[in-house]
């Protein structure tokens, strides 16, 4: 078995919500024992992000200024939108929109490890989904840091696994919503 | 093959999804997320497996001008047909939708013209039905 086939997710954790009104914001920590300089690499440089996030990227994210297209992987529909980086603080703070949501990342050093912070806002409706799709993603990131990749498992592959639709009910439960 | 889904652009998918199901009296059919895309449609509770339409956020340029572009020009986005066109522009109207053209009889039809509120007309066609 390889090991994408033997992957599983852990417990639903890391993750918080933060509500003000209707705007939410989806709060996700996770601790990588990598540098930031290295975490920081695969956050911005486009051939990284491919083997873990959930769109692509057709530039670097690394400088302030520079105006990527993200395409959604897997939507239904292509679905491409532009980006323009409003900060990025090499290896500690990246902030740029995909879509209609906020993305802001930050990196802080602790022993050798990366605390990797990502705040963005997401409707209720999906707030759930969205904290199980990035569990993943961060998993599959974590491997590729570490030299073991499973390869990305977004958008599709990612729903129609076993571990996605667990995650998906135990953090609606832990935010209060329904799935 | 089948025709089981068309798109209408829309400038702000909740928006929409209240005109379509509350004035209109369509039901949601669809409603998921990727990311930033959101998959919303809405299908007639007279045929809940019928033909589907796409709410799709106009979130980039060519979608605008094409929307705004068709709106100017007053060609309706979509068209739905009915066996009522009279009363269902009475129920719509009296749920405050804005019409640009009550019931007009054209040929082969009446037709109704209403905005969406998102950006669109849309048509209610009613079909004559001629004696023979």
């Amino acid at each position: 078995m390889t090991d994408r086939e033997q992957y599983t997710p852990g417990p639903a954790s890391g993750a918080q919500v933060r509500k003000d009104g209707e705007k939410w914001t989806l709060i996700l920590v996770r601790e990588l024992r990598h540098s930031p300089e290295k975490v920081w690499q695969a956050l911005t440089d486009p051939a990284h992000l491919r083997e873990w996030a959930p769109f692509d990227a057709d530039g670097c994210l690394g400088t302030v200024g520079a105006t990527v297209k993200l395409t959604t992987v897997g939507a239904p529909t292509p679905h491409v939108t532009e980006t323009t980086v409003t900060r990025a603080d090499a290896p500690n703070v990246l902030e740029y929109k995909w879509g209609g949501f906020d993305m802001r990342w930050e990196l802080e050093a602790f022993g050798g490890s990366t605390r990797l912070t990502l705040w963005t806002n997401i409707g209720r409706r999906f707030i759930a989904m969205g904290a199980a799709g990035w569990h993943i993603c961060f998993d599959v990131l974590d491997h590729l840091l570490s030299g073991t990749p499973i390869g990305r498992m977004v958008g599709p592959e990612a729903i129609k696994f076993g571990g996605w639709q667990r995650l998906n009910a135990e953090y609606a439960k832990q935010f209060g919503v329904e799935t | 093959m089948k025709i089981k889904v068309t798109s209408v652009y829309v400038d702000d998918q909740d928006k929409a999804l209240r005109f379509y199901t509350e004035v209109l009296g369509f039901a949601k059919k669809a409603d998921f997320s990727q990311g930033p895309f959101r998959w919303l449609t809405v299908a007639s509770p007279e045929e809940p497996d019928g033909t589907e339409l796409q709410l799709a956020l106009n979130n980039n340029p060519a979608a605008k001008a094409y929307q705004q572009a068709m709106f100017q020009q007053r060609q309706p986005a979509a068209m739905f047909f009915t066996d009522d066109v009279k009363g269902d522009y009475e129920r719509i109207k009296a749920r405050g939708a804005e019409f640009t053209m009550p019931p007009t009889d054209v040929t082969g039809s009446t037709i109704a013209m209403l905005k969406d509120t998102c950006g669109n007309l849309i048509q209610l066609t009613q079909l004559a039905r001629y004696s023979r």
